[in-house]
């Protein structure tokens, strides 16, 4: 038995008019909560949708607990989320998960018990009214949501593949979501999903890869990313704004490397060859009446973007977009 | 194999669950029995009925014709003609008595019989159906029978050879005769012909579009994606077109059925309602039977061959409209891109009246068995003429032939297509699509 829910070698994507994915590998151990970052059009769907054999890879090879994904009965084991999310509006939502059930190999009558289940965790089955029973048009966006959810996990998975998850949720149904990964992992499933918004992932990610231009930047457990990144960032604050001298040492570039205003405080980039010592001397020898100065572990979404830099974010995109 | 058939299901049962599916499977047989039962009791019609002998006969001959005619009626209804004898002199106070009868609806109209009915030339009738013709027809021949008896009888012919004279009743059997042989004839093989051949025309157009809505269902919702992840594309699209395709075949059979059982069980019992209300029931049974008998028989062999007809056509068009679905993103779209497809349907149906003319010709032969428009035109001959066998067998390998070639073509599109969002791919764009894989 494979160590890895997901390994991917060498993998590459063309279309007509360009690359989606470049050679890419990336291997999941079992049991991780696995991010999949990156900017619009990085490559995050493809890379899901070939996971999926939904596309099939020009080049590369995928396997799947230590099958080849094509292979009979592997997908059964995976559950998806897609990023447009959508059910049959017409069907009654009991129909629809049976429907979806049976897609992955679920037996009717073994579907049936775990709706009423999942329904019933899910707040869909109450004393006074069984939502099963109704159209899914009948039912409000959040509902349907859950209802989505439910049909993600009624096979229960092995992998669960989330793709833009938390895109439109409102917060009840993403505390929902995000109390689900937890319980997954906690009963050994491995759960990938793929998102930009990096604060999601830090808080709930084993372990990353960042993307862009349909290529790997880095990957890894988070506690090591950061790690290799860290004693590079250090969060300074002040009294009152800051003097024109202390202004003219933030921008000297052999000192700092980049500089993001956090509003409450500064996020500063040392330089390659600068020290915080020499940092702080600067500062306290322009003046600088300091409210903070701490070296900090950068976040995950600091090291996104000096690792894709303003060319692999689309326009339009910036701070926790 | 399992998740082709929950496809399957899914298609199935939550269309034949629809309202619109229970209204089509009702309007079949009604529209069924509008097509046969009306023409049939109208063939029927051209049968005199009862009310064609509750009349007045004043007779004014002195020779006692009023009486012949009532027995030449040969009448068995509940109200006979009632004849009044008078002198000449006495006609018009009669024929206003006769008036007030009918006005006061006791009588449907009068005859009056006098010198120039004796003499061969005339007899007048008045009443409220001098405008139905085989009612007027009856009262003729009954004179005119009558008038014939007297005259023989005057020349001295027995009363029983008189009735065995004179008792002609001459039905035209009618055998079109063409350029290869002996056919049945008759307006019963042209109307399943043509019925047969809309009726596939709908089918095929209807359910057809009803796939292209189902796609555009699954794709606008976003629900495909979900669904591909867990079955191939084609096996969702053949699960769909199975599915709907069985939903047409459920439809059919109904209708089918239920025409069937019109045919053989309720049009013989209005038939022989009708026939027992009127005097001339034998001849009435013995025409609509002949019409109910000019309706083609097929054998199993072309019940079969007309069978795979429509499921090859319905292949060939449903396959082409899932993959013109799955290229647009609405179904106000559709109805543009859809518009090729639809042609070869309407062409083929704009041929059905001159196919049904001259259902040998080179165009009929040709139509059916150009692949497009065989599963319509095929059919329709088979139940007007005898087809060679060749021709079915060179017409269904072609149709097989299409349907591979449109099921292989449309794969490609939908696979590639169900997932593009946006603007509608060009031509060009297509073919790249067949390249994707």
């Amino acid at each position: 038995m494979s160590e890895l829910a997901i390994d991917i070698r060498g993998v590459t994507k063309r279309y007509a008019e360009h690359v989606a994915v470049h050679d890419l590998s990336l291997q999941v151990p079992r049991g991780a909560v696995y991010g999949l970052l990156g900017p619009n059009g990085a490559g995050k769907t493809s890379t899901i949708r070939m996971i999926l054999d939904i596309i099939a890879p020009d080049q590369g090879t995928i396997t799947l607990f230590g099958q080849k994904h094509t292979d009979a009965g592997v997908l059964d084991r995976v559950g998806y989320l897609p990023e447009e999310r959508g059910l049959y509006k017409k069907m009654k939502v009991r129909d629809v998960l049976k429907f979806l059930a049976e897609l992955k190999g679920v037996p009717g009558a073994d579907a049936e018990l775990r709706i009423d289940v999942w329904m019933d965790r899910m707040s869909l089955k109450t004393a006074d009214k069984d939502w099963g029973e109704s159209k899914v048009d009948e039912l409000s966006r959040g509902m349907q949501q859950k209802v989505q959810f439910i049909g993600t996990l009624l096979h229960d998975p092995d992998l669960v593949i989330l793709d833009e998850p938390f895109s439109g949720l409102d917060p009840i149904n993403a505390q929902a979501l995000k109390d689900t990964v937890v319980e997954l992992k906690g009963r050994g499933k491995t759960v990938i999903f793929s998102t930009h918004i990096m604060d999601n992932a830090e808080k709930l990610c084993d372990s990353v890869c960042i993307i862009a231009h349909g290529e790997k930047v880095l990957d890894g457990a988070v506690s090591d990313v950061k790690a290799a990144h860290a004693g590079r960032t250090v969060a300074v604050s002040f009294d009152g704004a800051p003097s024109t001298a202390v202004e003219a040492v933030l921008r000297d570039r052999t000192l700092i490397s980049s500089l993001d205003d956090q509003n409450r405080f500064l996020e500063l980039e040392l330089a390659d060859g600068a020290t915080s010592g020499e940092l702080l001397r600067q500062l306290v020898a322009a003046g600088a009446s300091l409210q903070r100065f701490e070296r900090v572990q950068p976040s995950l979404h600091r090291i996104f973007l000096e690792k894709v830099g303003a060319t692999g974010v689309e326009a339009g995109m910036s701070g926790h977009g | 194999m399992g998740k082709l058939i929950a496809i399957i299901k899914r298609e199935y049962i939550e269309r034949v669950r629809t309202k619109w599916f229970a209204i089509a499977t009702l309007l079949g047989p009604i529209m069924f029995l509008a097509l046969t039962v009306l023409p049939i009791l109208f063939v029927s019609r051209t049968v005199a009925t009862s009310a064609s002998s509750n009349i007045t006969i004043i007779d004014a001959t002195g020779a006692g014709l009023g009486a012949r005619v009532v027995a030449e009626m040969k009448d068995t209804s509940a109200t006979p003609p009632l004849v009044t004898v008078v002198a000449a002199s006495q006609v018009a106070a009669a024929e206003s008595l006769a008036t007030t009868a009918i006005m006061g609806e006791q009588r449907q109209g009068y005859l009056v019989l006098d010198s120039a009915t004796m003499g061969g030339t005339q007899a007048r009738y008045t009443g409220r159906n001098t405008s139905t013709v085989p009612d007027m027809r009856r009262i003729g021949i009954a004179v005119e029978r009558a008038v014939l008896a007297g005259r023989l009888e005057r020349e001295g012919v027995t009363a029983a050879r008189i009735d065995s004279l004179t008792n002609v009743d001459i039905r035209l059997e009618k055998t079109q005769l063409s350029s290869k042989g002996r056919e049945k004839s008759g307006v019963g093989t042209s109307i399943v012909g043509l019925m047969m051949s809309f009726l596939l025309y709908m089918v095929l157009l209807l359910y057809g579009q009803t796939v292209l809505r189902s796609v555009i269902e699954e794709k606008t919702t976003r629900v495909a994606e979900v669904v591909i992840s867990s079955v191939r594309a084609e096996i969702l699209m053949a699960g769909k077109i199975i599915g709907i395709g069985a939903v047409a075949m459920t439809q059919l059979l109904v209708w089918i059925a239920s025409s069937a059982w019109i045919a053989t069980t309720l049009v013989p019992k209005l038939v022989s309602r009708n026939a027992a209300s009127g005097a001339t029931d034998a001849q009435n049974a013995a025409r609509s039977s002949e019409l109910l008998a000019s309706l083609p028989s097929f054998s199993i062999g072309a019940i079969v061959a007309i069978l795979l007809f429509f499921v090859l056509g319905y292949v060939f068009y449903a396959s082409l409209y899932a993959a013109v679905g799955s290229t647009v993103n609405s179904e106000s779209e559709a109805q543009q891109a859809s518009t090729p497809v639809a042609m070869f349907l309407i062409v083929s149906a704009v041929f059905i009246q001159p196919v049904a003319l001259a259902p040998q010709s080179t165009l009929a032969v040709a139509m059916s068995m150009l692949p497009f428009s065989a599963p319509i035109m095929m059919p329709m001959r088979m139940s007007m003429i005898a087809v060679p066998g060749w021709q079915i067998g060179v017409s269904l390998l072609g149709m097989a032939a299409a349907c591979v070639g449109a099921v292989w073509l449309s794969a490609r599109i939908y696979r590639v297509g169900l997932l593009m969002y946006g603007k509608r791919p060009t031509l060009r764009e297509l073919v790249k699509w067949l390249r994707y894989a």
